[in-house]
């Protein structure tokens, strides 16, 4: 669960980005945020992710309070979020297959079960056949598939995606967000930045407008707020993979510094 | 952090050093020419100190009796020679006898004038003394004029003076050439470091984004530093170590091993320039990449 409580951020240079911000995302929600250059929507992302602090109000992601919480703890934060942008950001140097892996590698995931893994979330976007191409080889879509791959091979509970159809052709946006559909549909939050109105229109998803640092539409009271998953929901991973708990219990152990 | 985390930044480390080569090369020389210099300065000041100390201890200092001196008053003196042994090397008593026949052995041919010397009458006792430091001799040299017996105190201080600074130069100088190029040789690997992780920003973003924990991104950098600056310390250690022995043989070629000026052999300093260069090499390539690094990426 995402809540944002009168959130204020004014930058160094004297911007006000958020001015009283308030807003909950329930877990398995699927949520635009849109919004002009300028408007603040990115900076909502950054708090999610925790790249800034609000200035003022309360964030909490999941377990962890953003505005307070202790610097050791935001890669355990960051573990759980994945992260997908509009320039797709893989490392050039690196095979389809390394690319993926390295988030893994991060987190200290064995080798056979790396392995595994990057196998599940190739298949998942449709890129097996392309573990072992360079990613200037492929297209803008296949690498966004390659991105979006990434950010599922730790399995994470929130999907935050910063413009990722914005270099995108409108057939290619439309199977990226299909793609994430999918893995919302299996109990993955999905937040998607983006100026795209008329992907918005057609997604029928719930939507925040920012316009200049505050929020002017949260069509949550539309309806078209996602009703939460059940309880037993599985991710698309594990959905794909055996679930290593097959009770349903949480595998993630409680957030403490010594995780880290 | 796991054993596997660690594996893969040294790989990762390893990788930086061959993804930038002109900017390892340039690290790796100025490290190596710094430890270089550092080498120089520790075999010349080895020596230095060597030399100087030898020289020092050979102009011994000369304490004359007075004639009508006493048992008892030179038994004073051998005693407070005896409680004062860590300054002293080593003292010897000489009686008027032995002076007489030391003369006369340095008169050579001429010896025949002292025959009928009555050395009892006009040679006093005397005791001659090496001390371990030079500079311990205007100290020592007051004490023993303060006791009884004793006529004079001879020391070579003009000469012990000049050995008793130039070693406190020497090791002056070390330290400074030290400290300056130490300072050169951080900025160089806060520069490499620098443009290592300007090169992998995108990366560096990425492992941010994924979850990686500080240590994690830094730790290839600080390997990397690590690593430039062992390669550094082993061939600095290796060019003293082949240098030094050409100077050695050529300088050497004609001085007698036990002679003042004789340099120390390679082997008896090599231990001490590898650990010196090792120790200085690492801890600045490691601890210059880990300031920098923290500087530069930031969770």
């Amino acid at each position: 669960m995402i809540r944002f409580e009168d959130v204020y951020k004014t930058y160094k240079t004297g911007t006000d980005a958020l001015r009283g911000v308030s807003f909950k995302i329930e877990d398995g929600d699927f949520v635009f945020i849109i919004g002009k250059s300028g408007s603040g929507k990115s900076t909502i992302m950054k708090l999610i992710t925790r790249e800034e602090r609000p200035t003022k109000g309360y964030v909490l992601v999941d377990r962890f309070p953003i505005s307070k919480m202790h610097n050791a703890l935001v890669p355990v934060l960051r573990r759980q979020i994945g992260m997908i942008f509009q320039d797709f950001r893989l490392i050039e140097s690196k095979s389809v297959f390394e690319n993926v892996a390295f988030a893994g590698e991060i987190v200290g995931m064995s080798p056979k079960k790396l392995s595994q893994m990057v196998g599940i979330v190739l298949s998942i976007v449709g890129l097996s056949h392309k573990a072992n191409a360079m990613p200037l080889e492929l297209s803008g879509g296949e690498q966004q598939r390659i991105a979006i791959a990434r950010a599922m091979i730790n399995d994470p509970k929130l999907i935050v995606a910063d413009e990722p159809t914005g270099n995108l052709d409108p057939q290619t946006s439309e199977s990226i967000m299909a793609l994430l559909e999918q893995i919302n549909r299996n109990g993955t939050t999905v937040i998607v930045c983006t100026h795209d109105s008329n992907l918005v229109d057609r997604m029928k998803k719930r939507v925040i407008e920012v316009d200049n640092g505050i929020i002017v539409r949260d069509e949550c009271a539309s309806g078209y707020c996602a009703t939460p998953p059940p309880e037993d929901k599985i991710s698309i991973i594990q959905a794909v993979s055996k679930p290593s708990f097959p009770n349903g219990e949480d595998e993630r152990p409680a957030v403490k510094l010594e995780d880290i | 952090m796991k054993f596997r985390a660690l594996l893969t930044s040294t790989r990762e480390g390893i990788q930086g050093i061959i993804r930038h080569p002109l900017v390892t090369l340039a690290s790796f020389t100025t490290i190596l020419l710094m430890l270089l210099l550092m080498s120089v300065f520790l075999l010349f000041s080895a020596n230095a100190r060597y030399i100087t100390k030898r020289v020092a201890q050979q102009p011994p200092i000369e304490v004359y009796m007075k004639l009508e001196s006493t048992q008892a008053e030179r038994d004073v003196v051998i005693s407070y020679l005896d409680q004062n042994n860590q300054w002293i090397i080593e003292y010897e008593q000489r009686t008027p006898e032995q002076n007489y026949l030391w003369f006369r052995e340095n008169l050579g041919e001429s010896a025949s004038i002292l025959d009928n010397f009555d050395y009892m009458t006009y040679l006093p006792y005397t005791f001659h003394i090496r001390l371990i430091d030079p500079s311990y001799a205007d100290e020592f040299g007051m004490n023993m004029r303060a006791i009884p017996g004793v006529n004079k105190v001879l020391i070579e201080s003009r000469v012990m003076d000049f050995l008793s600074m130039t070693g406190r130069w020497v090791n002056i100088g070390t330290f400074v050439a030290f400290s300056v190029l130490l300072l050169i040789a951080m900025f160089i690997i806060s520069n490499m470091v620098r443009i290592s992780v300007y090169s992998r920003s995108a990366e560096i973003s990425i492992m941010k984004f994924v979850g990686a924990t500080s240590g994690y991104i830094r730790l290839p950098y600080i390997i990397e530093g690590l690593f430039v600056g062992m390669v550094s310390a082993v061939g600095a250690w290796a060019i003293a170590y082949f240098t030094y022995q050409q100077v050695f043989d050529i300088m050497m070629a004609n001085v007698n091993a036990t002679s003042f000026y004789a340099l120390l052999p390679i082997q008896s300093l090599s231990h001490w320039v590898m650990i010196m260069c090792l120790v200085t090499g690492m801890l600045i390539g490691g601890l210059g990449s880990a300031v920098s690094v923290r500087k530069y990426v930031k969770v």
